[in-house]
């Protein structure tokens, strides 16, 4: 794989709070597309001259005020994008090795994929080029928008493990396809993947044009396998978030993790001395369902029925054992009737830790539309779900008990797969390198 | 690529001097406009950037002033009441090429466009005036390096107006024989000629495209851009009677316009000049086109016979890389390496779907049967190869 035109390396967060310089420096603020931009502007003369002295002038400076120009860290013991509160909005890609790539051409893409990523993240372009004859390095459609708390998280799938790069004896004995799961119904357009590209910020555009440039990156050597964006959270990551709802019209996420509770993160979320590949401590693996809502049905439903199926009250969010939402489930409490006040086969008791052997994961999912079914005219849409764990057998277990859910009757998954998230870099260190060593 | 999807109907015109700059001052615009300074927008722009002004009227578009210094050059033209007179055009004096143009400008629109104008003279051209030429004399040195002192580009561009007159001889000779298989009614020989003519077109056609009017002409297909019946006129009108129709009725009369429209292109290729940044950027557009109307069947959604003229579109890309090899193989022998390699790949993947005779004779299976799954290996083979070749026209301008 040979690039011309190469990102820059990477810039530690340090280098981007160097104050700015230079007359033209717009207004001091956090780093926003939208002001380097305006940065250009004003150095316009100088644009056209072909020099960009001036461009990334007025990026550094105080900390943002707004969510908007709010900048996740790139760098760190864990990728972002996990224990990160969870932004709105999801592009999430996943890729395969053209025939022919090499071990080298997979390297030589996930050291450009790491610049690429600490620079967008950090609210700047892929690459800078404004020679007028050279297609532009960076695909632009970001220009202009804030960071948005854009996070880039990475994965190797199972299939990245295979004879065809040299990397079978670095294969986790974990990471592997997920066995036949109750209630699935697989498309085969939206299953596995050699690698994914899990993109998060408050805004669409940024977060659709880091897995557009990205893959553009990618080039010759892997080829897109299947996309999907998520336009609402449905979980939220840590105690400062509000609960989010997702498409059945419920809070979803209630009892997650939250990345301040660092013993369920250690415990349940990051891999630890437990992995037989050590280069994936402080990693995670991620696996993604896309699954089905049939929401015409659902809202047919009548509202005590819909409240017993998923367990909780619609508007409150509070468990049917009663409380407010916070107020943890009672399993065992019964209504009026004696009958259990969280029917036998209510969501939240099939999937919670306690009927579950303590299994816990971080749920970090979206709501999706792929528009409309084309053959029956209802929504294609639903719940794409994305949970981080120490072992992708947690999720299986789960699933496994979902089998009775009363809500499988108004969903189905129709895409599913794993991948390995290799823990966070340090600046210098590159995600090729580092599976690569 | 037959309509750049804006050209007002028209065919699409290729502009490759003006290109790069027409880009680059759309990006100081969209800087200035989020500047929050942004009285000094104008200024920054116009720094180095001679700006001639032109009037639409009834009797002309006189340039203000007619003679200006190489380099940037922003054309506004407004019309105020000419209702005869929509748009201006920047040619080459002796009007064959078009370099830069304002369509569409109805009385109270104005508008502009913005190239790197070497030193010449040149016509400002405004149909429906009752002078329609108007001199442009731009005067000093020519701006940038000169690709025409360094030997190895000159040798290629040389090469290539060779290349692109022979394949326009070949487009002319080859299209008088499937119109002699037309007007003797010989469907199955008209058959197997249409694919054998149109290779050398579609090797050929970014440059073609220069001419706008006359690639529609030639090989405009319904809907891309051509919307009215009676302006679908070309080789796929005449496909589309053959195969879908399953008729020669009316197809004597537009084989033969068609030929007289080819004549009129290989006039006008043998007096042409051509640059390095053109063959460039012709070669990606040559495999841009393969990744898209070739790959999804709608060149040929009548004839399925989409193979050889994909192979033709690579065959003119590939050209180009020959041509420039002694150049790239100092300038940038990685990027040489990767276009090779990625040929490569395409030429592999190809090669299974060839056959002997093949589908109407073209030495390939007919593309209707080549499904899905193998048409989406042959767009990733193609457009990695694109994306490489995309990289040739700043190693040709710099």
């Amino acid at each position: 794989m040979h690039h011309t035109e190469r990102p820059g390396p990477a810039e530690a967060p340090a280098e981007r709070a160097a104050p700015a310089e230079g007359p033209e420096r717009p207004e001091p603020a956090g780093p926003s597309r939208r002001r380097l931009l305006a940065g250009a502007g004003a150095a316009g003369a100088g644009v056209l001259a072909g020099g960009l002295a001036g461009y990334f002038a007025g990026q550094g400076g105080e900390a943002a005020g707004s969510t908007s120009d709010e900048v996740v860290p790139f760098y760190g013991a864990h990728q972002a994008g996990i224990a990160t509160p969870a932004q709105d909005r999801l592009a999430f890609g996943t890729l395969n090795a053209v025939s022919g790539a090499t071990a080298g051409d997979v390297r030589d893409l996930l050291h450009a994929w790491t610049s690429a990523a600490a620079a967008m993240t950090a609210g700047r372009l892929v690459g800078e080029d404004t020679r007028p004859y050279a297609p532009p390095v960076d695909t632009g459609e970001a220009v202009g928008s804030p960071v948005s708390r854009l996070t880039i998280t990475i994965g190797y799938g199972p299939s990245l493990f295979d004879h065809r790069f040299g990397l079978a004896g670095r294969r986790p004995s974990a990471l592997a396809d997920l066995p036949p799961l109750p209630n699935e119904n697989l498309d085969p357009d939206y299953t596995g993947g050699d690698l994914c590209i899990q993109a998060c910020s408050d805004d669409p555009l940024v977060a659709f044009h880091a897995v557009r440039n990205l893959a553009r990156i990618g080039m010759g050597v892997v080829e897109h396998n299947w996309m999907e964006l998520g336009f609402g959270r449905t979980s939220t990551t840590s105690s400062s978030q509000r609960t989010p709802r997702n498409l059945l019209g419920f809070k979803d996420g209630t009892r997650n993790i939250k990345a301040e509770q660092a013993s369920l993160m250690n415990g349940y979320v990051w891999v630890g001395r437990e992995t037989d590949q050590p280069w994936l401590r402080g990693g995670s693996y991620l696996v993604a369902r896309k699954i089905r809502i049939f929401v015409e049905n659902w809202d047919r439903d009548y509202l005590q029925d819909q409240q017993n199926t998923i367990g909780r009250v619609k508007v409150s969010g509070a468990p049917l054992s009663g409380g407010t939402e916070f107020t943890a489930p009672d399993f065992d409490g019964t209504g009026s009737d004696g009958q259990p006040a969280i029917p036998a086969h209510a969501h939240i008791r099939l999937a919670s830790f306690e009927h579950n052997g303590g299994t816990r994961i971080l749920r970090r999912g979206y709501s999706f539309t792929d528009g409309i079914d084309p053959q029956a005219g209802t929504l294609l849409g639903g719940l794409f779900f994305i949970a981080f764990m120490k072992n992708p057998a947690q999720f299986a277990r789960l699933q496994q008990s979902l089998a009775a859910d009363a809500l499988n009757e108004y969903i189905q998954h129709t895409g599913s797969a794993v991948f390995a998230c290799p823990p966070g870099l340090r600046p210098g260190q590159d995600w090729g390198a580092s599976l690569f060593a | 690529m037959h309509t750049d999807g804006y050209g007002g109907g028209r065919g699409a015109r290729w502009r490759p001097a003006a290109t790069g700059i027409v880009a680059l001052a759309s990006l100081a615009l969209l800087a200035s406009a989020c500047s929050s300074s942004h009285g000094s927008s104008g200024s920054a722009a116009s720094a180095h950037t001679t700006t001639v002004t032109i009037d639409l009227t009834p009797q002309g578009c006189a340039p203000k002033p007619a003679k200006i210094a190489a380099g940037p050059v922003q054309f506004n033209v407004t019309n105020t009441n000419a209702a005869a007179v929509s748009e201006a055009e920047l040619r080459t004096s002796n009007l064959a090429k078009i370099l830069g143009e304002q369509e569409n400008l109805t009385p109270g629109l104005s508008g502009g466009f913005s190239l790197d104008l070497q030193p010449g003279t040149y016509k400002i051209n405004c149909p429906g005036a009752s002078v329609q030429h108007w001199n442009l004399t731009v005067t000093g040195k020519a701006s940038g390096a000169s690709w025409q002192s360094n030997p190895q580009l000159a040798a290629a561009v040389s090469s290539y107006g060779s290349y692109i007159d022979q394949n326009a001889a070949s487009l002319v000779t080859h299209t008088q024989a499937f119109c002699q298989a037309i007007d003797a009614g010989n469907m199955a020989r008209a058959e197997v000629l249409y694919p054998k003519a149109r290779v050398y077109y579609e090797r050929i056609e970014p440059v073609a495209e220069i001419w706008g009017s006359l690639d529609t002409e030639i090989d405009g297909r319904w809907e891309n851009p051509v919307t009215v019946a009676s302006q679908f006129i070309g080789f796929h009108k005449i496909e589309q009677l053959i195969w879908a129709d399953s008729t020669l009725a009316g197809t004597p009369k537009l084989c033969s316009a068609l030929a007289g429209h080819e004549q009129q292109l290989l006039t006008l290729v043998r007096s042409a000049q051509y640059n390095p940044l053109e063959m460039a950027s012709g070669a990606t557009d040559l495999i841009n086109e393969a990744a898209t109307s070739k790959i999804s069947g709608e060149e040929e959604r009548y004839s399925n016979t989409d193979l050889p003229v994909f192979q033709a579109n690579v065959d003119g890309a590939m050209e180009v890389v020959g041509l420039l090899q002694p150049y790239l193989q100092h300038k940038d022998p990685g990027l040489l390496s990767q276009i090779r390699q990625r040929n490569a790949a395409v030429a592999t993947l190809l090669a299974t779907y060839k056959a002997s005779p093949g589908y109407d004779d073209t030495g390939y299976v007919e593309y209707s049967t080549v499904l899905d799954p193998q048409r989406r290996q042959l767009s990733t083979a193609v457009n990695a190869l694109a994306e490489s070749l995309s990289k040739l026209s700043i190693q040709v301008s710099s």
